[in-house]
């Protein structure tokens, strides 16, 4: 693994709009954390239907950066890669949430209603 | 009606304003400006962003617990209209708006009594480092030898103002010819 260069990457590519358009827009952090990096979701992605519209059928795929790869070699390539690595470390702490940008803004959650009646029902047993 | 908070800045979006974002899981979010936007289509994380409220939050830049800031709340449950209950509501409002500018002020002013303690102990390794730096690189330099010789000022000729007068030909040191 080595160093990813930092010049000459751009190649004048500056269409960032066609980039950040709706329809290639990738998973999030949040969606990979909750959903994708879970076990039994995991293995389903892993072992996908070949698909024809997909890179590489759809055969080679990487949960943590929710991208598709066209043989395994480039698979396992990418997983020792810095990029794949960052990702992983960028997965480990919690994601952002739309509940923490409200608790941001000083707006908090009313939790459950006041129900009197669930909470006797619940001490009866115990 | 509902005033929102961006998902990117927390600022409040009032009706009418900003652009909202649906997911295909139909999770919304809301941004106050296209600033907002482009920032989250980059994928930006919020909170490694520094104008943002939760950056401040997470970088221990603003009270995250006190007691005024726990009454502005999401409530799904609607409120009958009265009068009464509206008049009292104000006026608390304002009430804790005044202590909560108080209490902000007081942690501000707590944070810089830190900083400042920092910021000086920096200044002091700084400052040391630099004259350690320079006592080491004047034991390397050679001795610079004074010569008086070697210094040659260009002596400035000087013409008094007076010599230069218009009434006298020659000693305004005209470029004219010389009339003897």
């Amino acid at each position: 693994m080595g160093r990813l260069r930092r010049s000459r990457t751009h190649h004048a590519k500056r269409d960032v709009h066609r980039a950040s358009r709706t329809r290639v827009r990738t998973r999030d952090l949040d969606q990979i954390q909750s959903i994708d990096l879970d076990p039994k979701n995991r293995a389903a992605l892993e072992a996908q239907q070949l698909d024809f519209d997909k890179p590489g059928l759809a055969q080679h795929y990487c949960v943590e950066c929710a991208k598709y790869f066209e043989a395994d070699a480039a698979l396992r390539a990418h997983w020792r890669s810095k990029v794949h690595k960052r990702r992983c470390k960028a997965l480990k702490e919690p994601a952002y949430t739309i509940e923490e940008s409200e608790r941001a803004a000083g707006l908090g959650r009313e939790g459950k209603r006041p129900s009197t009646t669930t909470a006797i029902q619940e001490d009866i047993p115990s | 009606m509902r005033i929102d908070k961006c998902y990117f800045c927390s600022k409040s979006v009032y009706p009418g304003h900003g652009t909202a974002f649906v997911r295909n899981d139909a999770k919304v979010f809301r941004f106050c400006t296209s600033k907002c936007h482009k920032n989250f289509k980059m994928k930006r994380n919020p909170r490694k962003v520094r104008w943002t409220k939760a950056f401040r939050k997470a970088a221990g830049k603003e009270m995250t617990i006190d007691s005024t800031i726990e009454f502005e709340k999401r409530r799904n449950v609607p409120v009958r209209y009265d009068r009464e209950l509206v008049q009292t509501t104000v006026k608390a409002m304002k009430r804790i708006s005044e202590i909560k500018q108080r209490r902000e002020h007081a942690f501000w002013k707590n944070r810089m009594a830190a900083s400042r303690e920092k910021l000086k102990a920096s200044r002091r390794k700084k400052l040391e480092a630099k004259e350690a730096k320079a006592t080491s690189i004047r034991l390397v330099e050679p001795m610079a030898v004074e010569s008086p010789e070697r210094e040659k000022v260009r002596e400035k000729i000087k013409v008094s103002a007076k010599s230069r007068s218009a009434l006298i030909p020659g000693e305004g040191r005209s470029m004219g010819m010389d009339i003897d």
